[in-house]
C-alpha cells in the first residue's frame, strides 16, 4: 500500500510550526512503542500509558498516547511500524523536550517496515545516546523524579554531548542539518536551504561556551567542542542557541531556512549576513559568563540583558514578527523563572509562554532587547499535564461557582472555582482560593473567553468535579487572567456528554451524567424538611428520551423555582419542553432517578442538535409512544401515611430492609417505664439546635457534655420514654424521644423531672402517667433493625404522636371499610379481627367507650388483667360475611368464618397465642378494637 | 350489661323495623317538652323521646328504649353525649349494625 510520510513533518513539530491538528495532520510512522505507567495522583492509582516514537522518514519524534488509545495498542492496530495519521495531537515541552500528546490517530498501515534511515532514532550503535534517551524517557513517564535526579541527569546530558560532539564532525552528509564547527579562528557557516533545520552550532575556542542548536529538537545533538563543555552539559537538554565569540565567523543563512537561528555575539556582527526574508531571525543573547549557563534556573540567568548588537545589520522587524515563542520556553517547563529584561533594554521580552524551545540567540552584551509581542500560543486543555509549567488556555467559562467559605484545622478560607471549555472538546474546572479569589472572583463571567495562563494542574477532586478531565487548575497570584473581548465561535458554550435514559438504568448511583429529554409531566413543588432541620423545595418531572424509557427527575432548591417554575408553565400550557441537564445525579430513591446537585445547570428549550433531534423525534413518534419508566412511580406527594397495626411490625417484617419504614398505628399505651424517662442533656446551642448529648453530673452542679467539652450550670432534660405499645393485634416497645414525649405526656421533661424527684410529689407525678396511659393514640412510627451488641433488634420509635380523634379515625375506618366492600380488600391496612371474640363484641358498644381504665400504675403493668383491657370497645364490626360471600379471616378460605375455621379450632385464642394473655385466663380481652 | 335483650343501634329510619324492641339512637336536642325530649335522628327526622331526663342536657343524647312508633322512643336510660357528637358516623355505624354486619350486633 502506498502511503506516503509527511515530509518534513517532524522538522516541523519541532522547531515548532506544527504544534496540533490544526496546522497539519501529518503521516508518521511508529518506530517505537513502549508501555509506561504513570502514577496518576495521590491514591497510587497508576494508568498505562504508551510512549510512543513518530517518524517522518527522517527525523523522528517522541509523543505519548492518549490513554484512549491504549485500546489500540492492545489490540495490535498500532504498533511497531504502523503508519498512522495524527488527526489530533499536541506538540507540548515538557521538561525541555518536546513531545508530541496524540489524542486520535488514524491508521493506515498497521504493520509496515521501517522507512528511512532513522538516523536520530538513538540506534545502538551510539550506546550512549540511546542510555541517554532511556533515562529521559524514564523522566516523561514520571516526570517528578526528573528534577531531583538533575545532577545524574546533567552528568548523562554531558556524556551525550561528547558523544554527538563526535558525531556530528563527521557526518557531514547527514540528513541532519546540524552542523557543528569547532574553529578557532573565524567560522564560516554554509547553511543550505534544503536542510530542514539549519541548525547552527559553532564554538569558538577562546569565548564559545555555547553551541546549541536553536531549534534543535534534541539538543543532544549540539555538537560541543569548547573546552568547557562539561559545564554546559546540563543545560544541553535545553536548546538554547547562541554562542558567544568574540570572532564569530560568519553565517550565510539561506532565506527558504525555516528558522536561521543564529545566535551570535560578535562585534562585527555587520558581518552576519542575514536575509530580511527570514521568518524568524530569532535574537542573539549572550552571557560574560556562559558558566552560568549551567547553573539551575533558580538562579538569576545573566542573559536577561539580551541585547542586539547595535549597528548590525540584523533586520529591525525581526522582534515583533517572530512568530516563536517566547524565548523563555527553550529553557524548558521548570526553568521558566528567567528574570524579565530591565526596563534598559529596547525590546523587552514578552511574558506569554509557549512551547517553543527556541530561546533566541544573543547577539552582543550590550544594545536592546527584543520582545516578543506575538500572541502567545494556545495550548489545548486536552494537552495540560502537572509536567508542564508554562501555558496559555483560550478558553469559555461555562459555570462559575458561588464565592463558598470554608474553616478547617488550619484556619479559615475561601474559594470559588469555574469551568472551563476550549475549542479542543476539552473541560477543566479551576479552582481559586483565598487571594486568588479576590483577584479573580469578579474577572470571571459565565460565557466569556478568556486566556488563561500559569497555575497549577491538580489531580481532579472526583467528588465535587465531574468534569471529564483528570486535573483541574489551581489559579496562583502568578496566574493571568485575560479577557479576549473577541468573541471565538469555535468554544462551545456549553459542552454535554449526554447519555440516554435507558443507559442511567445501567450506570451506578450517585454517578454525574448529562441527560437530555423531553418533559412529560411535571409536579408541583413541595418543601421537605431535610435531618438537619432546614426546608428545602423539591420538585420532580419525568423526562423520555428516545430510548423509550423515562426517569424520574428532580430538582432540588433554588432549581424549583427558576428553571421549575418556567417547565410548569411550559407543561402547563400543553408543551412538552425538551430539558437538557448538566450534571445530574443518578440515585437510586425509588428505582433510578436523576436530581440535581450544587454545580448542575438545567437548559429549557436548548438550541443544539441534540435538542432539535430530539424534538423532532418526538413530534414524528415519541410523543404516541409508550415509555418504561427506570423509576418507581411516585403516586402523591410526600411520604404517605401506611397505617399498619402492630402484630404486621413482624410480619411484615419491617425495618429490615436498608432503609427504616415508617408506618402510622393506632395503638393504646399500655405501659410505661416510669423510671429514667428523662436523661440530662446538654443545653449549649449548635447551630440552631441544642447539642442534647448526654451531661453528667461534676458533682459541684455543674454538668459537664463530653462532646461539647463544656460544663454548665444547668442542664436539660429531655425525654426518652419506653413504652408499650398495643393495638387488637399485639403488642411492642417503643421510645419516645423528646419531641414525641412531650407530644405524649403534655409536659415537658424537666416539669415532669421536677414533680417526681425535685418536689417528690408522686401522686401528681402517677396523675400524670396515669392521664396517658391507656389512651388511645395515633402513633408515627420509625422502624428500624438495629444491632446491639451482636444482637438484632427491630426498634421502633415514636416519630410523632397525636391523640385519637376518634371521629376523624371512625371516618378513615368507614372509609376503608368501603374500599373492602367494593372488592379492594387490600387496601384496608387493618388486620380483621378474628371473630372468637364475636361473642364478646355482642357485648361491647359504643356506650363503654367512655369508660377509662383507672387502674393503678402498678396493675398496668400486668396487662393480663383482664380489666386492663376493655377500653374502646366498638364491638368487631368488620368480621364476617363480606359481599355475601363467607370467607374466614384466620385462615383466608372461603366458604366458612373463621370461628368455625378449622385452623383455629385448636387454638382458641387466634392470634392472641403469644402467651400475653394467660394472665387472664381467658381471650376475652379485645383490646383496641373498634 | 343485659344481653338477653340487646339494644339495636337505630337512626331515624331504622327505628320502624324494631316497634316494640329494645333500640338506643343518638338525638340532637331540639327541645324539651314535659314528660319527653323532642330531637333529631342522626339521619335528620324528628324524633320524640318520651320520658323524663335528669337535667341538664347537653345537645346529643343517647337514649335506650323501647321503640314505640316508627318516631316516638319510650326511653330507660338516657346519656348525655356531650356537644359535639359526630353525628354521621353514628348514622354510618347504625346502616351497618343494621345491615350486612348485622350478626355482630343482634
Amino acid at each position: 500500500m502506498a502511503v506516503n510520510l509527511t515530509a518534513e513533518a517532524i522538522a516541523k513539530m519541532l522547531n515548532g510550526e506544527v504544534t496540533s491538528e490544526t496546522d497539519m495532520t501529518p503521516v508518521l510512522q511508529v518506530t517505537e512503542l513502549k508501555m509506561i505507567q504513570t502514577k496518576l495522583n495521590q491514591n497510587h492509582e497508576s494508568s498505562n500509558r504508551y510512549k510512543i516514537t513518530l517518524s517522518d522518514g527522517i527525523l523522528w519524534q517522541q509523543g505519548m498516547l492518549n490513554t484512549s488509545l491504549n485500546s489500540l495498542v492492545i489490540q495490535g492496530s498500532i504498533q511497531f511500524g504502523s503508519i498512522v495519521k495524527l488527526t489530533r495531537f499536541v506538540c507540548n515541552q515538557v521538561q525541555s523536550r518536546r513531545i508530541v500528546v496524540v489524542a486520535d490517530v488514524e491508521i493506515l498501515v498497521e504493520k509496515c517496515d521501517i522507512i528511512g534511515p532513522r538516523v536520530q532514532s538513538g540506534k545502538p550503535n551510539e550506546p550512549g545516546q540511546s542510555s541517554v534517551f532511556d533515562q529521559q524517557r524514564g523522566g516523561l513517564g514520571s516526570v517528578n523524579t526528573q528534577q531531583s535526579n538533575g545532577g545524574g541527569f546533567e552528568q548523562q546530558q554531558a556524556r551525550r554531548t561528547d558523544l554527538n560532539g563526535g558525531r556530528y564532525g563527521a557526518s557531514a552528509n547527514s540528513p541532519q542539518p546540524q552542523v557543528v564547527h569547532n574553529n578557532p579562528d573565524a567560522v564560516r557557516y554554509g547553511v543550505s536551504a534544503n536542510l530542514p533545520q539549519p541548525q547552527v552550532v559553532h564554538n569558538s575556542s577562546d569565548a564559545g561556551r555555547y553551541g546549541l542548536p536553536a531549534n534543535s529538537p534534541q539538543p543532544h545533538q549540539v555538537g560541543h567542542n569548547s573546552s568547557d563543555a562539561g559545564k554546559y552539559g546540563a543545560n544541553l537538554a535545553q536548546p538554547q542557541v547562541g554562542h558567544n565569540s568574540s570572532d564569530a565567523g560568519r553565517y550565510g543563512l539561506p532565506a527558504s531556512s525555516p528558522q536561521p537561528q543564529v545566535g551570535h555575539n560578535s562585534s562585527d556582527a555587520g558581518r552576519y549576513g542575514l536575509p530580511a526574508s527570514s521568518p524568524q531571525p530569532q535574537v542573539g543573547h549572550n552571557s560574560s559568563d556562559a558558566g552560568r549557563y549551567g547553573l539551575p534556573a533558580s538562579s538569576p540567568q545573566p542573559q536577561v540583558g539580551q541585547r542586539y548588537g547595535t549597528g548590525s545589520g540584523y533586520p529591525e522587524t525581526s522582534p515583533s514578527s517572530r512568530p516563536y515563542g517566547s524565548s523563555n520556553a527553550g529553557y524548558g517547563g521548570s526553568r521558566l523563572e528567567q528574570p524579565r529584561a530591565p526596563a534598559t533594554t529596547a525590546y523587552s521580552r514578552p511574558v506569554q509562554s509557549s512551547y517553543q524551545p527556541q530561546p533566541p540567540p544573543m547577539y552582543v552584551n550590550r544594545g536592546p532587547v527584543a520582545r516578543n509581542e506575538a500572541p502567545p500560543r494556545i495550548t489545548p486543555i486536552a494537552a495540560l499535564n502537572p509536567y508542564q509549567g508554562r501555558w496559555t488556555i483560550k478558553v469559555r467559562v461555562s459555570c462559575k461557582g458561588a464565592l463558598r467559605r470554608f474553616s478547617n484545622p488550619r484556619g479559615e478560607g475561601k474559594l470559588f472555582n469555574f469551568d472551563l471549555l476550549d475549542s479542543g472538546g476539552g473541560e477543566i474546572r479551576v479552582t481559586c482560593f483565598n487571594d486568588v479569589v479576590d483577584q479573580f472572583f469578579d474577572q470571571i463571567v459565565v460565557g466569556n473567553v478568556y486566556l488563561i495562563s500559569r497555575g497549577s494542574l491538580k489531580p481532579a477532586q472526583k467528588n465535587f468535579n465531574h468534569l471529564q478531565n483528570d486535573y483541574e487548575i489551581h489559579l496562583d497570584s502568578a496566574s493571568t487572567i485575560q479577557q479576549c473581548y473577541e468573541d471565538d465561535p469555535t468554544i462551545p458554550r456549553h459542552q454535554f456528554h449526554f447519555r440516554n435514559v435507558g443507559d442511567i438504568e445501567n450506570m451506578e448511583s450517585n454517578s454525574i451524567t448529562d441527560l437530555i429529554g423531553i418533559v412529560s409531566s411535571i409536579n408541583p413543588a413541595v418543601s421537605i424538611m431535610r435531618k438537619n432541620q432546614t426546608e428545602v423545595l423539591k420538585r420532580a418531572l419525568q423526562l423520555k428520551d428516545m430510548s423509550g424509557r423515562s426517569v424520574e427527575f428532580t430538582m432540588w432548591g433554588d432549581f424549583c423555582n427558576a428553571e421549575g417554575q418556567k417547565l410548569q408553565m411550559l407543561c402547563d400550557s400543553g408543551a412538552s419542553p425538551v430539558l437538557a441537564v448538566k450534571a445530574g445525579r443518578i440515585s437510586e430513591f425509588n428505582g433510578k432517578q436523576v436530581s440535581t446537585i450544587g454545580s448542575s445547570q438545567l437548559f429549557i428549550e436548548p438550541d443544539f442538535p441534540e435538542a432539535r433531534e430530539l424534538r423532532e423525534w418526538y413530534e414524528r413518534e415519541g410523543r404516541n409512544a409508550h415509555f418504561t419508566s427506570i423509576s418507581r412511580e411516585f403516586t402523591g406527594a410526600g411520604r404517605q401515611e401506611l397505617r399498619k397495626v402492630i402484630t404486621q411490625i413482624k410480619d411484615d417484617k419491617l425495618g429490615t430492609s436498608e432503609k427504616p419504614d415508617w408506618i402510622t398505628v393506632c395503638a393504646t399505651i399500655s405501659f410505661m417505664k416510669v423510671e429514667n424517662f428523662c436523661y440530662t442533656a446538654c443545653p449549649i446551642m449548635n447551630g440552631d439546635r441544642p447539642c442534647s448529648k448526654k451531661v453528667t453530673n461534676n458533682g459541684d452542679g455543674t454538668w459537664r457534655c463530653e462532646k461539647c467539652d463544656k460544663s454548665v450550670e444547668e442542664c436539660d432534660y429531655r425525654y426518652i420514654l419506653q413504652i408499650q405499645l398495643q393495638d387488637h393485634t399485639g403488642l411492642t416497645w417503643a421510645t419516645a424521644f423528646q419531641e414525641a414525649g412531650e407530644e405524649i405526656m403534655g409536659i415537658s421533661a424537666k416539669d415532669l423531672y421536677y414533680i417526681k424527684y425535685e418536689h417528690q410529689e408522686e401522686e401528681k407525678f402517677e396523675d400524670i402517667i396515669r392521664s396517658f396511659t391507656f389512651s388511645k393514640y395515633i402513633f408515627k412510627l420509625k422502624i428500624k433493625e438495629e444491632t446491639y451488641s451482636d444482637e438484632q433488634r427491630v426498634k421502633a420509635t415514636v416519630v410523632k404522636a397525636e391523640k385519637i380523634n376518634y371521629s376523624s379515625d371512625t371516618r378513615f375506618m368507614l372509609e376503608a371499610m368501603d374500599k373492602l366492600r367494593t372488592g379492594d380488600a387490600n387496601s384496608l391496612p387493618v388486620k380483621l379481627e378474628s371473630s372468637n371474640y364475636r361473642s364478646d363484641a355482642l357485648n361491647s358498644g359504643i356506650g363503654t367507650s367512655g369508660t377509662r381504665e383507672t387502674a393503678s400504675v402498678d396493675a398496668r403493668r400486668d396487662f393480663g388483667l383482664p380489666a386492663a383491657n376493655q377500653v374502646g370497645q366498638y364491638g368487631n364490626q368488620y368480621a364476617g360475611p363480606i359481599n355475601g360471600i363467607t370467607s374466614c379471616n384466620a385462615c383466608g378460605s372461603n366458604g366458612h368464618v373463621s370461628a368455625n375455621c378449622p385452623s383455629l379450632m385448636s387454638e382458641p385464642q387466634g392470634q392472641y397465642t403469644q402467651g400475653r394473655y394467660t394472665g387472664g385466663g381467658t381471650p376475652r380481652q379485645h383490646v383496641g378494637g373498634y | 350489661m343485659d344481653t338477653t335483650s340487646p339494644a339495636v343501634f337505630v337512626n331515624g329510619a331504622l327505628l320502624r323495623r324494631y316497634i316494640g324492641q329494645k333500640v338506643r339512637a343518638v338525638i340532637q336536642v331540639i327541645r324539651s317538652e314535659i314528660g319527653s325530649v323532642v330531637g333529631k335522628s342522626t339521619d335528620d327526622q324528628q324524633i320524640v323521646v318520651k320520658g323524663s331526663p335528669q337535667p341538664p342536657l347537653t345537645s346529643y343524647l343517647e337514649v335506650i328504649g323501647i321503640a314505640e312508633s316508627d318516631n316516638t322512643i319510650r326511653a330507660e336510660v338516657w346519656t348525655n353525649f356531650g356537644d359535639s357528637f359526630d353525628a354521621q358516623n353514628y348514622n354510618e355505624l347504625c346502616k351497618l349494625a343494621n345491615g350486612e354486619f348485622r350478626h355482630l350486633f343482634i
